[in-house]
């Protein structure tokens, strides 16, 4: 068989919202380029599936194409179009990383397939869900050979090709999706099959948007609009513990108070004084905006060793606040003369502080609904300038008093959608109050636990991977990490019993094990599993069974590691994510499955070819059959 | 394919030479096992407490467990006495535990995965009729394309065994079907077709001579001391300690502060408004969670060679450096002696904690006296073979030295003869043995010689299982 070229290779990942895919290894890898929804529409005829909802037109109506919809077909077929941008009705063939129909699965894919427009000879690989068992990837097999007739094909976890995008063997996964979450412990690039949580249900996106909707419904949300409002940069989530706007403690306390320091040390009054001096410092009036809000967060990474905590979702939250700081900007400069008074002060604040933010709604209900009246392309402009107030009711509106009126707006990407502004209160800042972090630290929590090699679980906690689209709410990662934090964390106990035996160089232990000054007891290091404070406290009280050698910090734990100190976590953090894939660093690493797809088919499919069986090939599916898959995977 | 028959091999074309796709299932009381035979480890392994809300489906599989429902129960499939009891519970649980992480809801049923619709419409209409009135049967047995290995505790008896396999047939729709001892299969594991399988799990302690791959049935002893038994008397422990240790699992706690050793915790406790607390089952469930991490991390067995009440054991013991532990509300203590009573009960009944509701346990239950009433049974000239094959297993035997305080526990009782412990190294080997014995059993070609198939069990009825699966 030829080797196969870069630019040959398919790469396909299902998701229950998005399916992405990419013909072709680019030099520099990149965010996948074909982006579907997941979700067909059944046709007409019973058993086939369209990609786009197809809507009968009436007849005697003007041929005039309009601006969103295409026409379908031919020409002699005109009395249908395709709606690109209409839901209902679609069939969404993946739940909660389940694959529930099947037919509808397979013409998604084929729709994929097409949308790629390969040219033969194309190998491809397939991220897999955890949800999918192994009969199903053998199902998959043989749908993949049978229909596309492909030369290789593989199979690749997604929690392990998270592991790949961050290069790391040993990690936890948490890929927080639609409707559920995955938890994956992986040592050596090895997932544990055992304790693994699949398919946690009540923790996705999904389930923040609809708490969300559960606080806004009496105030007219409806759930496309806490879906939107989820997704823009003003829906945020607190650490746990810090008060939200507008309440008694915000005003006392810093607003976005250090999560580290709450967390680690359990309660937020810890270090109040501390945490007040982080947060007041910078904050300058006027154009220094920027500065003042800016470096809250980026200092309390810089202080405690949280830099990895946010290292991970940094890039994507940091450009949706700059984007949002410099509309704020345009807005302060433009009312700078006008209302100086009402404008400045709230837009100073940062979001997390502020009672209550706008977003921009786009209204595909409305659109819907418009589009099922069957206005010819002049009605619907009618409808539309209707709605529309005009553009620059916008700037007027956003700081000061944008009720929810309809305001549409006409200048944005697609032209088609009705746009309007909506305020919200503090409620935005509520997605994760249903308990969605909890259940998501209390799975991590199980996952790990469930780890057989107990040493091996201080590294587990110390490498956590937090990715997918439902996490790319802001402050999700913070959040999680503050809950975990606060929750779990074994703190160097026993304080009473060391600080009287330790020489009285060594600060008094706070809160956490990673920032605990470790002047004698060696490096402490991310691997570490045994927290050096709590040994030399435990070995303290009896020097004379120690060995006077260098393994004094490791009493009787060289001999069977099942009963090393066992608790865990004494750290958390998240890996860093590579600093080398530009093209990723600037939309964010929430999709580096995708990216740890790319680089395992660079090496599966070119570098190894076949030589360590990474790839299944048409005569192997001739021989075998669909089953002889499992014994192709890396 | 249900028409299996035990004399022929299968055709290469039906099961691609030996490689049967057989499913292995193997219940415990804490953990069911399931996965391909074939494979060093079983894909799946899932509780099998399930959840119980009122007049509702049972609840399933981890997410389901550990989430605090209001009224959620935590119950179990297998009574006290280490026999299934919930039976209807307990075959959707394997049915569970196969399904979802093995073969998917729905089995790839040739006729529904869309890649021969465009064959179908070709059938003739007849023909057609007759495929889905077998989709119709099919749908409702999940397992119709695999043979299935089970494994049962030395002390089933015949009901529940005829049970086995009723639901294996009639419910899964199996092709074929076996059903072995966990000893056996446990010895199977470590390279053994005879010896002495000591196996500690959650619920029960048993003692299995096994020679030439045969359960000496007569020899086979169990005792409630296992797991379960000692996560009782930690919590004795924690309760007869002044001040009480307080015993809180992680869902009740909302977030923890540190505090000194020994001193009261700190906690900001989640509060479930009046009726939407989950049961009290739920809350023990829970604990365990709690006591297991307790077991791994502070508890350790008393190495010997002397008990731990003789002698000079306690001030030695006094002596070792203690071991830390942090509970989920923040309350810690370095554990020094008290770390090696949880387990002492296991070998030694006059050393276990007791209070009204937990008596002392019987002599006969401890280790030492169940492996001396096995080998009691076994022929005098067996029993240097058997004594020199002690296969050692169980999640519970991974606790802290409990394989050295084993060994001398049998040298104290059989001096002369040379003792051997075959206890794996890996955690996995150790806590799967059983699961991994079956998936060597039914992965070998010879496996179909074994096994009843479905044509023999609608021939000779469920009465078959008690000649065939000895």
């Amino acid at each position: 068989m030829p080797a196969f070229k870069d630019e040959q290779i398919i790469i396909i990942a299902p998701g229950s919202e998005t399916t992405v895919a990419q013909l072709g290894l680019p030099e520099s890898f990149t965010p996948p380029r074909v982006r579907v929804r997941s979700r067909m529409f059944p046709a007409e005829k019973e058993g086939e599936w369209e990609p786009y909802k197809v809507r009968r037109r009436q007849e005697g109506q003007n041929g005039e194409p309009e601006g969103e919809s295409k026409k379908a077909g031919d020409d002699d077929d005109a009395a249908y179009e395709e709606d690109r941008v209409s839901e209902e009705g679609a069939v969404w063939p993946i739940q909660a990383g389940r694959i529930v129909n099947w037919p509808c699965f397979f013409a998604l894919i084929t729709h994929v397939y097409n949308s790629l427009n390969p040219p033969f000879h194309t190998p491809i690989l397939l991220i897999t869900q955890p949800a999918w068992t192994p009969r199903e990837h053998e199902r998959l097999t043989q749908f993949f050979f049978e229909k596309f007739k492909t030369p290789a094909f593989a199979l690749m976890d997604s929690a392990l090709a998270n592991t790949w995008a961050y290069g790391v063997h040993t990690a936890t996964v948490v890929d927080v999706g639609k409707d559920k979450v995955d938890v994956t412990a992986i040592s050596e690039f090895i997932p544990h099959s055992q304790g693994r949580v699949i398919a946690l249900p009540d923790c996705g996106g999904e389930a923040m948007t609809q708490a969300l909707l559960s606080k806004l419904k009496s105030k007219g949300f409806n759930r496309d609009m806490c879906e939107q409002l989820k997704k823009s940069p003003i829906c945020e989530i607190l650490p746990a513990g810090t008060p939200l706007p507008g309440t008694e403690g915000a005003n006392t306390q810093s607003g976005v108070s250090n999560p580290a320091s709450a967390a680690s040390t359990g309660a937020l009054g810890s270090g109040p004084a501390g945490a007040a001096t982080i947060g007041n410092i910078p904050r300058g009036p006027g154009e220094d905006t920027e500065v003042g809000e800016d470096t809250i967060p980026e200092e309390n990474e810089g202080v405690l060793d949280v830099a990895s905590i946010v290292a991970g979702g940094k890039m994507n939250e940091y450009l949706a606040k700059k984007e949002k700081e410099k509309q704020e900007k345009a807005n302060a400069k433009k009312k700078g003369g006008e209302a100086p008074a009402v404008a400045a002060k709230p837009v100073r604040l940062p979001n997390s502080r502020r009672e209550k933010a706008t977003f921009v709604y786009e209204d595909h209900a409305l659109l819907d609904t418009l589009k099922n009246m069957n206005l010819g392309s002049k009605g619907m402009a009618e409808a539309r300038a209707a709605l529309d107030e005009g553009p620059q009711r916008k700037t007027q509106e956003e700081m000061t008093d944008a009720d929810r009126d309809a305001t549409a707006d006409n200048n944005g990407s697609r032209s088609s959608s009705i746009r309007r502004e909506i305020e919200v209160g503090t409620e935005r800042f509520l997605a994760a109050n249903d308990g969605v972090l909890e259940r998501i630290a209390d799975a991590i929590h199980r996952t790990i636990s469930a780890v057989d090699e107990v040493n091996r679980r201080g590294e587990l906690w110390n490498a956590l991977i937090v990715c997918g689209n439902g996490c790319r709410v802001r402050g999700f990662r913070e959040a999680l990490i503050s809950t975990i934090q606060s929750k779990y964390i074994i703190s160097p106990s026993s304080a009473t019993i060391f600080t009287s035996e330790i020489p009285s160089n060594i600060t008094t232990p706070t809160g956490t094990g990673t920032n605990t000054p470790q002047p004698q007891f060696g490096p402490h290091g991310g691997s570490s599993q045994v927290n050096p404070l709590l040994l030399a406290a435990t070995t303290a009280q009896n020097p004379h069974l120690l060995p006077p050698g260098s393994n004094s910090m490791m009493p009787g734990m060289s001999h069977n590691t099942h009963s090393s100190h066992g608790q865990t976590p004494t750290s958390v953090k998240l890996v860093k994510p590579p600093e080398y894939f530009p093209e990723y660093k600037e939309v964010g690493f929430d999709e580096s499955a995708f990216l740890g797809a790319q680089v395992a088919a660079k090496v599966i499919f070119i570098v190894d070819q076949a030589q360590s069986k990474g790839y299944m090939t048409r005569p192997d599916y001739n021989d075998q059959g669909p089953s002889g898959i499992h014994d192709y995977s890396l | 394919m249900n028409t299996l028959s035990s004399s022929a091999a299968p055709t290469a074309g039906e099961y691609a030479g030996d490689e049967v796709s057989a499913i292995v299932l193997d219940p415990g009381y804490a953990t069911t096992r399931a996965g391909f035979a074939g494979e060093d480890v079983p894909k799946s392994v899932c509780p099998t407490f399930y959840g119980y809300l009122d007049n509702q489906q049972p609840l399933f599989g981890e997410n389901a467990v550990h989430n605090p429902l209001a009224n959620l129960q935590i119950k179990n499939v297998w009574g006290s006495d280490g026999v299934v009891e919930d039976w209807d519970t307990a075959s959707k649980l394997w049915e569970y535990a196969i399904t979802s992480r093995l073969t998917g809801r729905k089995p790839g049923d040739p006729t529904k995965n869309g890649l021969n619709d465009g064959n179908k419409a070709e059938g003739e209409n007849g023909q057609d009729m007759d495929v889905e009135m077998e989709d119709v049967e099919n749908q409702e047995k999940p397992l119709e394309e695999s043979p299935l290995l089970m494994t049962e505790p030395g002390w089933n008896p015949t009901k529940a065994r005829e049970k086995t396999i009723e639901i294996a047939m009639e419910e899964y729709g199996v092709p074929a079907f076996y059903l072995q001892k966990t000893g056996v299969l446990a010895a199977f594991a470590s390279g053994k077709a005879s010896g002495i399988v000591i196996d500690v799990g959650a619920s029960h302690t048993s003692v299995t001579p096994v020679l030439d791959g045969m359960v000496l049935k007569k020899g086979v002893q169990k005792s409630p001391l296992a797991g379960n038994f000692i996560s009782s008397q930690i919590r004795l422990l924690f309760k007869n300690t002044t001040p009480e240790i307080p015993l809180t699992p992680h869902y009740l706690v909302k977030s923890k502060t540190p505090v000194d050793a020994g001193a009261p915790p700190q906690a900001v406790y989640r509060e479930f408004p009046s009726g939407s607390a989950p049961h009290d089952s739920f809350r023990v469930f829970q604990e365990d969670r709690v006591l297991t991490e307790f077991k791994e991390s502070v508890v350790e067995v008393w190495p010997g060679p002397q008990r731990f009440h003789q002698g000079p054991s306690e001030e030695i013991a006094k002596s070792q450096p203690g071991r830390p532990f942090e509970m989920p509300d923040g309350w810690n203590q370095v554990f020094t002696v008290d770390r090696y009573k949880a387990a002492e009960g296991l070998f030694d009944a006059s050393a276990a904690q007791v209070d009204a509701n937990n008596p002392r346990p019987k002599d006969e239950h401890t280790i030492p006296r169940l492996v001396q009433a096995a080998v009691q049974q076994v022929d005098a000239d067996q029993r240097p073979m058997l004594l020199s094959n002690i296969v050692v297993t169980g999640a519970s035997t991974l606790l802290y030295k409990f394989t050295e305080r084993l060994q001398n526990e049998i040298n104290q009782l059989y001096p002369s003869t040379r003792n051997k412990l075959v206890a794996p190294g890996s955690v996995v080997e150790r806590k799967y043995a059983a699961w991994i014995g079956g998936s060597i059993l039914a992965s070998l070609g010879s496996f179909h010689q074994l096994w009843i198939s479905k044509k023999e069990y609608e021939e000779h009825g469920s009465n078959i299982v008690e000649k065939r699966c000895r």
